[in-house]
């Protein structure tokens, strides 16, 4: 990676958007773990009929959240002293990466895997609604900022 | 329930006092080769000198003072500190580094062969680093090991300094703060990093579910136990990936500087020189 930390600098968008993307998910990985685990405690820390395999992906995926952190940062850092950060399609990726990883919690960690469910005890499907309506709506505003970045871009 | 007499995390006994002694000992030779350096005019940051003097301290602290909670959150709490606070502090203040510097010709020849040595090279290969440090907390906790050390003190005496040496080495070999015979890149240390982190949180919930064979903690214990150990866990892997991530910016702004200086050599006007 540090072949590309050197290079002078035009704009580069590409890398603006994942590295924003990053950021994006492992935030929204964070606040699911601040918001839905510790402070409302509607998720369970851990939901005994969570098989192996969900149990490794969770380690893998928390895990991978406070490593992407802190490589979205530095990475973030690293566009900003090269002048390299390209503005628009940075919040366009931010997100992309929120809707994301939300979208990936509901979808894979809730109901593939059924790591833990949203609350326990309510009529679950609304919840899940909710929670992955938000997902799409976050997307939907990540690929309109994707979009108008690309044409703003070319004009 | 067999009462909190079946593990006392605190006090340790011959072990943890010797460990402790050790560490404060080691502080001690810290301080004075640091002091040495700087009396012949070498620049060695004070911060370097608290981080490894906290460490070693953390590490007494934890092996002499009796720690709160029930005796399985207690035991975790102890482990974090001795296997992952002090490890990072300790290896954060670049000891090896020091050393080089501040032993006379005979003695530095000697280490720098035993840490260029083969089996050194070998040990800091990340993955076999932190196979060693979490292979042996999974056999700790998830065979009768654990209930063992309680009836056998000579091994309690080799868990407790299997858990701070691999945690040393661990920390050490991912950090790659100080001077070895081999470099490995930022993936591989990375990789390892979130592999270790996963073996970590995974063991931690298991823990959470059932608790070590041949135990009888409280489960209120147990589960506290479970999740000191879990978001501990998180808290140092954070330090060690900002130490790792500090290192590869601080690599990129050399590359950067130095391309820079080359573009004005040359006359070709970058288009960063606004960098700074």
């Amino acid at each position: 990676m540090n072949e590309s930390a050197g290079h002078a600098s035009a704009p580069e968008p590409g890398r603006s958007l994942a590295v924003c993307a990053l950021i994006g998910a492992a935030l929204m990985a964070a606040v699911d773990e601040i918001v839905f685990h510790q402070i409302l405690a509607w998720h369970h820390f851990f939901d005994r009929s969570t098989p192996a395999v969900g149990l490794v992906s969770d380690g893998l995926l928390h895990t991978a959240e406070l490593l992407g952190l802190v490589a979205g940062f530095v990475l973030y850092a690293d566009l900003r002293r090269r002048h390299a950060l390209a503005p628009a399609h940075a919040r366009a990726g931010l997100f992309l990466g929120l809707g994301g990883f939300q979208l990936f919690d509901g979808i894979i960690d809730h109901k593939v895997l059924r790591l833990h469910q949203i609350r326990y005890g309510v009529d679950l499907p609304v919840y899940d609604l909710a929670w992955n309506g938000a997902a799409l709506a976050l997307l939907a505003v990540g690929v309109v900022l994707a979009v108008r970045a690309r044409r703003g871009l070319r004009s | 329930m067999s009462g909190p007499h079946l593990h006392d995390a605190a006090p340790q006994g011959v072990t943890g006092t010797v460990i402790a002694v050790t560490a404060l000992l080691a502080a001690c030779a810290y301080l004075a080769g640091s002091t040495r350096l700087r009396l012949r005019g070498d620049a060695w940051p004070k911060w370097r000198d608290a981080c490894f003097t906290a460490g070693c301290a953390v590490l007494a602290y934890a092996l002499l003072a009796p720690l709160p909670g029930g005796p399985f959150t207690a035991h975790m709490a102890q482990h974090l500190m001795i296997a992952m606070v002090a490890p990072v502090l300790v290896v954060g203040a670049r000891p090896l580094t020091l050393l080089l510097r501040a032993l006379p010709v005979r003695p530095r020849r000697t280490l720098l062969a035993v840490a260029h040595s083969t089996p050194a090279t070998v040990l800091v290969f990340p993955p076999l680093a932190a196979l060693l440090d979490l292979g042996g907390l999974w056999l700790l906790y998830r065979t009768p090991l654990f209930a063992g050390t309680h009836h056998q003190p000579l091994l309690h005496a080799a868990v407790h300094l299997h858990v701070v040496v691999s945690g040393l080495l661990f920390t050490f070999a991912v950090c790659q703060l100080d001077p070895v015979r081999r470099r490995w890149s930022l993936a591989w240390r990375a990789t390892t990093l979130l592999a270790a982190g996963t073996a970590h949180a995974v063991l931690a919930k298991a823990l959470y579910a059932t608790p070590p064979p041949g135990t009888a903690f409280t489960t209120a214990d147990s589960h506290a136990g479970a999740q000191l150990m879990y978001y501990g866990g998180d808290l140092v892997e954070v330090v060690i990936a900002v130490i790792i991530a500090v290192q590869w910016y601080t690599a990129g702004g050399r590359v950067h500087a130095r391309r820079r200086r080359r573009a004005e050599s040359t006359g070709t006007a970058p288009v960063t020189s606004a960098f700074h």
